[in-house]
């Protein structure tokens, strides 16, 4: 308990590091929300300072991250001057969407990665092997966003699955199976983009795991006794490379936030993606802040995860 | 006697007859479209008698681990036969040679990495019996791993330990301790007393000749360090490029100036 209460406050520190670092970085960056309307000939630049002072923009930045961070702590996140509410208003409903996107995306670019990984670890050489790593060079060769458009493309042209959107206007007061339909159809194709990117190099690195477990000489020991291939996978060899693993598994949940942002706008899936392109075109500060700080929170909460997972299943982590 | 079988020690029939085994690896430099073969063992032939010890020795490279490996078969040789008590394993099908693995085991140099990191002392000496089913019940079993380890001189408060938490000749006496837990007969030392201490070595030298007495165990040991020879071994073989060049009584080698064959 000690050693978890140790990390929270370790990560909590790391927040406020880096919520104070971005909001100075922004802050100082030229260009805000009121440079634009300063450009309007029928707003006077009195108005324009008005406005500055009302929404506080006329404060020096120290004071505006103060009151930031109460506010945040409020769940508010500060306000959005481009749409005139509590930025938390906008975020949670965007942040679902993502997190509903990217958690399916995850979950199936591990469900294919691992065995995939395993098998070419346990075929080095073989025919298997090397398809596979054709396979994955091909994938990673591709840009994410080419993909996207690729199968926007196809969505478009074919008509056999929406091309943008979560909901279809139909499903709205359907039955809970049509909706659940219409909802995963809608999901299907910005979700295959994510795991698509997603799989090649988890592929690789599960495979490098699991080769160096495999020619590790306690493998041999065990072969040499007699072991059964398939205790030696399950027993030894897995257990072995899941460290390595373990933490892979944090940076994706780290990244949950995160990965999906371009997908997001090409396929206009309405999550955290498009509100932060519009944010960062209109200036809108504190919403850029707000998604910054729930990466940085997902980052922490998911290294946290992997320690614990860690501590679970290593005894020697456990003896330390 | 290059080349020839060489009976160690009367008895009934060898335990383990090595004829003409040749192994050879395969390599492909990058850039290259042709593969190279090594020949790392050149028509080996030895005899081993049960409760005996072959000290086989060579430089860096000469085959010995190899020829270890093969034993166990980590390794396939390309030709040649390993008789063990008559039987070639190189052509028993599954079931035969699980039995025979029960019988034959190779303890590597490095303990440290030979051993289950995750595994505590009592899992690693268990494994073995759990997979080969040596015995009925687990009172049975933990009945043989305290007897193991009484005699590989540990005790009990090592079993909750892991390898890291042992030093290099702990993990060694959990090594041996593994190896004995079903009772073998034969038992291949793969320099297995080379990354130890003076002191150390001696020790574990002297528990593996108890070993030998207690059960009649033969032991295949080998090392490019001869200073053993004359305590532990009943004849001593050289290894060089692949191929014994010289086997002979352990003082006749030790004795002689060590002439390159010709």
């Amino acid at each position: 308990m000690v050693r978890v209460a140790l990390r929270i406050a370790h990560g909590c520190m790391l927040l406020v590091g880096v919520s104070a670092l971005s909001f100075a970085l922004l802050s100082l960056s030229p260009g805000n929300f009121f440079d634009q309307l300063r450009l309007d000939p029928q707003i006077s630049p009195d108005t324009v300072s008005a406005l500055r002072a009302e929404f506080g923009m006329d404060r020096p930045w120290p004071v505006r991250y103060v009151r930031w961070i109460a506010s945040g702590l409020r769940g508010d996140f500060g306000y959005s001057v481009s749409y005139r509410c509590p930025v938390g208003l906008l975020l949670w409903p965007r942040v679902r969407n993502t997190l509903l996107l990217t958690s399916f995306a995850t979950l199936l670019a591990w469900m294919v990665a691992l065995p995939w990984g395993v098998i070419e670890a346990l075929h080095r050489g073989e025919w298997l092997e090397r398809a596979g790593s054709v396979v994955t060079a091909m994938l990673l060769a591709i840009p994410e966003l080419l993909l996207a458009l690729l199968f926007l493309l196809f969505a478009a042209r074919t008509g056999w699955l929406p091309s943008g959107g979560m909901f279809s206007p139909s499903a709205a007061g359907a039955g809970l199976l049509r909706v659940l339909a219409d909802f995963a159809a809608h999901l299907l194709l910005p979700m295959l983009v994510l795991a698509l990117g997603a799989v090649p190099p988890l592929i690789r690195y599960i495979r490098s795991a699991m080769t160096s477990v495999l020619d590790s000489p306690f493998i041999e020991s065990a072969i040499g006794h007699g072991i059964p291939r398939s205790r030696i996978l399950y027993k030894y060899a897995l257990p072995a490379a899941a460290n390595p693993l373990i933490s892979l598994l944090g940076f994706s949940i780290g990244s949950l936030l995160s990965t999906s942002l371009l997908v997001e706008v090409a396929l206009s899936w309405p999550g955290l993606g498009p509100l932060v392109l519009e944010a960062l075109l209109a200036r809108d500060t504190y919403i850029v802040m707000a998604v910054v700080m729930l990466s940085s929170v997902f980052l922490v909460l998911g290294n946290l995860i992997a320690d614990l997972l860690l501590y679970w299943s290593d005894p020697r982590i456990r003896a330390v | 006697m290059a080349g020839e079988a060489h009976r160690v020690g009367a008895g009934v029939g060898p335990l383990l007859s090595v004829r003409g085994l040749t192994l050879e690896y395969a390599q492909r430099r990058v850039f290259a479209t042709e593969r190279t073969e090594t020949l790392a063992l050149r028509d080996i032939s030895f005899d081993l008698e049960s409760g005996k010890t072959l000290l086989l020795f060579g430089t860096s490279g000469s085959g010995k681990s190899s020829l270890a490996r093969c034993l166990v078969l980590l390794e396939r040789p390309r030709e040649g036969q390993i008789l063990y008590k008559g039987e070639d394993l190189l052509s028993l099908g599954r079931k035969a040679l699980k039995s025979a693995r029960r019988e034959i085991h190779l303890i590597f140099q490095d303990s440290g990495l030979s051993l289950n990191p995750r595994f505590t002392v009592e899992e690693l000496i268990a494994e073995p019996l759990v997979i080969h089913k040596a015995l009925e019940s687990q009172r049975e079993i933990d009945k043989r791993i305290r007897t193991v380890l009484n005699q590989v001189e540990l005790g009990q408060g090592f079993l909750e330990r892991r390898p890291s938490e042992l030093s290099g000749g702990q993990r060694q006496r959990v090594a041996i301790a593994r190896a004995i837990v079903l009772r073998p007969t034969l038992l291949i030392l793969d320099e297995a007393l080379s990354a130890l201490d003076l002191s150390t070595e001696g020790q574990i030298a002297n528990l593996l000749l108890d070993l030998q007495e207690q059960y009649s165990l033969a032991y295949l040991y080998v090392t490019h360090d001869l200073r053993l020879a004359g305590v532990m071994a009943h004849e001593v073989a050289e290894i060089r490029d692949g191929r014994i060049v010289r086997q002979d009584m352990p003082t006749i080698v030790l004795t002689a100036n060590l002439q390159p064959v010709s």
